[in-house]
């Protein structure tokens, strides 16, 4: 039988870690990721994890033992936020591009300037073109779930991609929730151990790994590693089942539909303001707006023919971004679905929303107002206006 | 076995043909200390002149013999960390070793190499310090001596050349306490041989190697004038061989009558515009050194 506790994200991230049993752990306390550290260690110490730990000196570092380690064969985990991921950037890209199964938590944090450390996915956000698999989840209990299955879709041999679990920083890291802890058993008979057969460093195998490589060869790496990228998207999508028969739970696949079936209008939100978001559409609906709600889960690959599946036909929709998309005046998912409604030759009026920056509230009554704008404004909206829902006047005086 | 007998009969892990240029001398330190080190060694080789003349390559037809990646210029001890963790995890013993140029250690890689000095990671770290970014054009780096000319600190009408004196960085190593550390010269063959063998036999910890090794493209020196160059390096004390063992310093090569510095200096190009003043700044520099040196070799 599963084990129910009341624990916080990160460690519901440290013991998702823990069930996948990786071989090697690196990583860099970094506020609010350092609990996620300490956990480990703990594990560690205490006998209930048989991983190796690098005590590194920086996300630098941490990034590149992984990366070493997982060449050499083993199954890795590190995780890190905000100013840390941008130090990995170096070796984080090249995980991606040496097709390195790792799997990094990111308690999503903004970044500096001005100085800040509270939530929000601006950071992870920011480096979505590296080459990496990301995916954004709601809650504690959806941490653990994703890092396991993580694995599993880093790790197929149709994919074998570095995957970022990401969760908002303070929202969920510290918050304590009630978290179904699977067994362990069931954890392995869902991951079977990871046996490298592509690029390894060992001396009964000796190979050169990444030497110089002319473009038209580049070419042949990027073009397969797009493809593995979207073999993860199919994967996530048909391992939404079998979770849900082997652990009781699922949340959609790439994205999850929310009272979307009859909806006339459709509020997309990312992350831990999902939860609220989903209540105030319960309330809309009774109060007769026939609202849905859409929560994007996998960031990349970005899920558009199923985006823009959800979107088409209705009278409108909006899009809520913790983050900016510098240069569009918007956020950055709002402009990941303007580019699939493109492709999908679709057009439905739309509002772009901007709340919850360096880690402000996103309350009821900045999602009532949401709502309310989509059925109210969305057609006579000014192309993408963006509305900022922490400022008294939206933004209106400022961004026009 | 002596030094000879074991340079004939082991084998060269590293192919013939790679592209160094004529009479390069770490070409030379490399091919010794993969001889050494045979065939159960995974090598870093980071962007550098070992890079660039294709170490790292195909197949047997060129590059190297053993597993052998490109790291990055700033992460070299920390990616083969990673290696070494997971043969250590798995109760496998493996040489994992790094080649890396002055640049790649003593400037962007240091953050990386000091972490894995004080965590303990059992790496064999050997730095090649030809004073600069020699494969790139012969840039200036942290390793390169006052007064030289580089592409970046050029020299026009006698005036320029680089400002600030070369980091120690061989004892900057060695002030992390590790198990073991030496410098090392292609000038003194056996020397490297036994040091090399010394570093395997160690058990615990990072060993840190330091080669001193003038470069006849980037510094201005004939091919043939190689060898005879690194064995000034040594003989005027600008380049000491020493080695430091759990926290004991000792002289590997005494050299009781050093010659001046000023005849390694006049081998290159790159010190030509050198006055009589700052030449003598640099033996007065070489001389504190050494006082230094052999005070420490007396703890």
């Amino acid at each position: 039988m599963a084990e129910v506790k009341v624990i916080n994200g990160n460690m519901a991230a440290a013991i998702g870690a823990r069930l996948c049993r990786p071989d090697i752990i690196a990583a860099y306390p970094i506020t609010p990721q350092t609990p996620i550290v300490e956990y480990l260690a703990d594990f560690v110490t205490g006998g209930l994890l048989d991983s190796s730990v690098s005590e590194v000196e920086s996300e630098l570092s941490a990034m590149s033992v992984v990366t070493g380690a997982s060449l050499a064969g083993s199954r890795v985990f590190t995780a890190t936020a905000s100013q840390g991921l941008s130090l990995m950037y170096e070796p984080y890209f090249r995980a991606s591009t040496l097709r390195l199964p790792v799997v990094m938590a990111v308690a999503n944090r903004e970044m500096i300037s001005p100085q800040t450390l509270w939530g929000g996915p601006q950071d992870s956000l920011t480096v979505r073109d590296a080459g990496w698999l990301q995916i954004y989840v709601e809650d504690n209990q959806e941490i653990l779930d994703t890092l396991i299955m993580a694995y599993r879709i880093a790790e197929d041999k149709n994919v074998l991609l570095p995957i970022n679990v990401c969760f908002d920083g303070f929202y969920l890291s510290h918050m304590s929730e009630r978290v179904e802890i699977p067994e362990q058993a069931q954890v392995d008979d869902f991951l079977p151990k990871y046996v490298p057969e592509h690029i390894i460093l060992d001396p009964s195998r000796p190979m050169a790994v990444d030497p110089l490589t002319n473009g038209y060869l580049l070419t042949e790496y990027r073009l397969k590693h797009m493809l593995a990228q979207q073999n993860a998207l199919k994967l996530l999508e048909s391992l939404d089942g079998e979770f849900k028969e082997r652990f009781g739970r699922n949340y959609g696949g790439a994205v999850e539909e929310y009272l979307c079936e009859d909806a006339d209008y459709i509020l997309v939100t990312m992350g831990s303001m999902t939860g609220v978001s989903k209540d105030c559409v319960d309330a809309a609906r009774e109060a007769g707006k026939k609202i849905g709600l859409l929560k994007i889960r996998m960031v990349r690959p970005f899920p558009s023919d199923r985006v823009a599946a959800v979107l088409k036909g209705r009278k409108a929709y909006g899009v809520i971004d913790r983050n900016v998309s510098f240069g569009w005046n918007t956020g950055i998912i709002y402009e990941e679905i303007c580019a699939s409604m493109n492709r999908a030759g679709q057009f439905v009026p739309n509002i772009p929303f901007i709340a919850g920056l360096g880690g402000e509230d996103i309350t009821a009554a900045h999602i009532d107002y949401a709502i309310d704008e989509i059925i109210n404004h969305a057609a006579d909206a000014v192309k993408n206006a963006t509305v900022w829902l922490n400022r008294e006047d939206k933004g209106k005086e400022d961004t026009k | 076995m002596n030094v000879i007998d074991k340079l004939a009969i082991y084998e060269d892990q590293i192919s013939p043909g790679i592209s160094a240029c004529v009479g390069c001398n770490v070409e030379l330190t490399l091919r010794t200390c993969m001889k050494v080190l045979g065939p159960d060694t995974i090598f870093a080789i980071p962007p550098g002149c070992m890079g660039g003349v294709g170490v790292v390559g195909w197949d047997k037809k060129s590059g190297a013999k053993t597993p052998v990646f490109f790291p990055l210029l700033d992460n070299v001890a920390s990616m083969l960390a990673g290696i070494k963790l997971h043969y250590e995890h798995i109760g496998r013993h493996v040489n994992v070793v790094a080649f890396a140029g002055d640049g790649a250690s003593v400037d962007a890689g240091m953050q990386c190499l000091s972490g894995a000095a004080e965590r303990g990671d059992k790496l064999i770290y050997i730095c090649y310090d030809n004073e600069g970014y020699m494969n790139t054009g012969y840039q200036r780096s942290g390793s390169t001596t006052k007064g030289a000319w580089t592409s970046t600190t050029p020299v026009i009408n006698g005036k320029g050349g680089k400002k600030q004196n070369k980091k120690d960085f061989p004892m900057i190593m060695a002030m992390h306490d590790l198990p073991y550390m030496a410098t090392m010269s292609p000038a003194y063959i056996p020397d490297m041989v036994r040091k090399l063998e010394k570093a395997m036999a160690v058990e615990s910890g990072l060993v840190y190697l330091h080669v001193y090794n003038p470069c006849l493209t980037g510094w201005g020196c004939t091919s043939d004038e190689s060898i005879e160059a690194c064995r000034l390096s040594v003989e005027t004390n600008f380049a000491p061989l020493y080695e430091v063992e759990n926290g004991s310093f000792q002289m590997s090569v005494d050299v009781k009558n050093p010659k001046p510095v000023r005849e390694f200096i006049r081998k290159f190009k790159k010190f030509r515009h050198l006055t009589d003043e700052d030449i003598d700044a640099l033996q007065e520099l070489t001389d504190r050194k050494i006082d230094r040196l052999r005070k420490l070799c007396t703890l």
